[in-house]
């Protein structure tokens, strides 16, 4: 969370960071910084540029009184006027309730309803709510991403119940939550998984429970945070899709390649982890797609679509 | 006294410690770092500009009639707010969401986000690893495009853009900003085609050229809709098309907890005495609903109308037959 500021952004960090300077506190730059968002020595720069600031007649007594030294900062006289935080303005209200939106936050969830109680008086937060909607959350989420992202920042496993979206499988798993991320929209937890002693990537809105099991774990110094699959490394299937059919994009079907034939058929070379997961999508297709190679995976569609039809016939 | 950052900051604490409004006159002989030898036009244009930066910043400025000009105060109700109670998870979440996209050019409203996150005390280094990368095409131009058009919806202003659909054709549109909404990748943008007087949903990874109505920025263009709500214009993929009609879909006892993460806020639900659950929901599209229903499955099955029931037997038919 770096980021170089306009004058405008400065003058707003700088108004965020009064509030914090309490008279007779000596306060840990690192921590200020952690407050706002930037680094120490940004944070520095602030500081030193508030020591000129107060009002008039600019006696000793009118100014921001502080003494910056080495890592931290003693307040000898703090700012005359603000005292408390700001509400928050309607970009910021926007921008808080989008980021909630996208990690599963409905409009009338109670974390959301409290943090309008901080936004200014003169938002209309009802309208931005039916403006502004950065809807990448499905509903139902939020609780499992408040206990995920409680873990990974606490180094706590969790106990996960997780749907396997190909098969239908539902797994009983124990993980140590290494990173939230989030991709197009989709948020995917990487942890390490228990019962493989492995490295695995869970959709979030395919767990249905998350419990944290008072267990600690310790984080790998370097967590990676690449939530698609190798594709180098994987079995590749020859897929033929019929002329028209709107073809799957790159993200979708990650590392798929396609050539379109003058007939307007189109040729893929899709590498999968599992034929469980390239079945279903060449189902979903509904015979608009066709696996010609290799043979064990056209049984396997096969199979799956037969499968499919049993519940409905 | 030349920084322009503490003139601002003298400014909000000369208007935030004081119940006596005070002119722009006051604010200028004040000392607060306005330059001594600048012209009065000059002055007044410098004195807007920060009163503006420090209400966009969240100091709400009254206004007070002071006879032959208007005099300022900040209003502390109206300003200040009062300590929200986080618990360590919310901590966490707020945390989570905000490294995860301060840093991502496809999210909008970066700056806002830090601002915000910094204001409850809930910012900074620590917290849990996380990361985004909405953006399926072009995500520094789509953040841009798509703050352009979230601020043009605030203060109602008619955008205008170069438009490329899926078929490839280009064409100028002219469009009143009612709503932003994000998917899979993309922002899009709702309002109504000031040609076509009707309403319709725009990709903005697809725009080009991009203007916002310059004249009168603080005069809205048009009014939107009382009723409108973005919430109801962002459809699944199988309502888009022809005309609605009422589906059904039934998932398992061991699914029926899926249907509030798919159903994202659209149809209805209602569990069974067997544990399964049935949903029903607006569709457009049999086969399109048919397609969504097996790449969302296992677990779940259309139950009616019987266009999206024969769309999916025929389908999973064709599949098996041409896999023999």
């Amino acid at each position: 969370m770096n980021r170089r500021p306009d004058t405008a952004t400065r003058a707003g960090r700088l108004l965020a960071l009064i509030p914090m300077l309490k008279k007779g506190e000596t306060i840990a730059l690192s921590e200020l910084a952690a407050a706002v968002g930037c680094e120490p020595a940004q944070v520095a720069a602030d500081l030193s540029t508030l020591s000129m600031c107060g009002v008039p007649p600019f006696t000793p007594y009118d100014m921001i009184d502080l003494m910056i030294d080495g890592d931290s900062v003693t307040v000898y006289a703090e700012a005359p006027g603000i005292d408390r935080p700001l509400r928050l303005t309607l970009g910021e209200a926007r921008a808080l309730g989008a980021a909630l939106d996208a990690a599963g936050y409905e409009d009338t969830a109670p974390l959301r309803e409290r943090l309008r109680e901080t936004a200014s008086s003169t938002v209309s937060l009802d309208e931005l709510e039916h403006t502004v909607r950065a809807s990448a959350g499905p509903g139902g989420m939020a609780e499992t991403y408040a206990t995920l992202a409680a873990a990974a920042d606490t180094h706590e496993k969790v106990h996960i119940h997780y749907f396997t979206g190909s098969t239908g499988n539902v797994s009983d798993r124990t993980v140590h939550p290494w990173a939230l991320v989030n991709r197009l929209g989709v948020w995917y937890l990487v942890a390490l998984c228990e019962a493989v002693h492995e490295e695995r990537v869970f959709r979030l809105d395919r767990i249905f429970d998350a419990r944290p099991t008072g267990e600690s774990f310790e984080p790998p110094s370097l967590v990676p945070i690449e939530v698609t699959p190798d594709t180098d490394s994987l079995p590749v299937a020859t897929v033929r899709f019929a002329a028209g059919a709107r073809l799957p994009d790159g993200e979708a079907w990650p590392g798929a390649t396609f050539e379109t034939a003058s007939d307007g058929t189109t040729l893929a070379a899709v590498p999968y982890q599992t034929e469980s997961w390239i079945a279903r999508r060449v189902m979903a297709y509904l015979g608009d797609a066709e696996v010609i190679a290799p043979p064990e995976l056209r049984a396997a569609v096969r199979q799956a679509a037969i499968d499919a039809l049993k519940p409905i016939q | 006294m030349s920084d322009p950052v503490e003139r601002m900051v003298n400014l909000a604490l000369y208007l935030a410690s004081t119940h006596t409004p005070r002119t722009a006159e006051d604010c200028r002989a004040a000392g607060l770092g306005y330059p001594e030898d600048q012209d009065d036009a000059a002055f007044i244009r410098m004195f807007e500009r920060d009163k503006d930066a420090l209400r966009a910043g969240g100091l709400v400025i009254e206004v007070v009639d002071a006879g032959e000009s208007d005099a300022y105060r900040v209003d502390p109700d109206a300003t200040y707010a009062r300590p929200v109670d986080l618990t360590d998870a919310e901590r966490s979440v707020l945390r989570a969401v905000a490294t995860a996209f301060v840093d991502d050019p496809a999210f909008p409203f970066g700056d806002e986000l830090l601002s915000a996150v910094s204001k409850l005390g809930t910012s900074g280094t620590g917290g849990p690893l996380a990361s985004a990368d909405l953006g399926r095409t072009a995500p520094e131009g789509q953040g841009i495009h798509a703050r352009a058009i979230a601020e043009a919806v605030q203060t109602r202003k008619t955008v205008t853009f170069e438009y490329t659909n899926a078929a490839d054709q280009t064409r100028v549109r002219s469009v009143d900003p009612y709503g932003v909404f994000f998917r899979d990748g993309s922002w899009y943008l709702v309002g109504r085609d000031r040609d076509a007087d009707a309403v319709r949903t725009y990709a903005i990874p697809r725009m080009r050229d991009i203007d916002v109505n310059p004249s009168r920025p603080r005069t809205p263009d048009f009014e939107r809709p009382a009723d409108f709500d973005i919430r109801k214009a962002e459809r699944l993929p199988f309502q888009y098309g022809g005309e609605p009609f009422p589906a059904t879909v039934r998932f398992l006892p061991e699914t029926a907890w899926r249907i509030d993460r798919l159903a994202r806020g659209h149809g209805d639900s209602q569990t069974l005495p067997d544990g399964s659950a049935v949903w029903t929901v607006e569709a457009n599209d049999a086969r399109r609903l048919a397609s969504w229903i097996v790449d969302e499955g296992p677990g779940l099955y259309a139950v009616e109308p019987d266009s999206v029931v024969e769309e999916l037997v025929a389908g999973l038919k064709r599949v098996a037959a041409s896999h023999e």
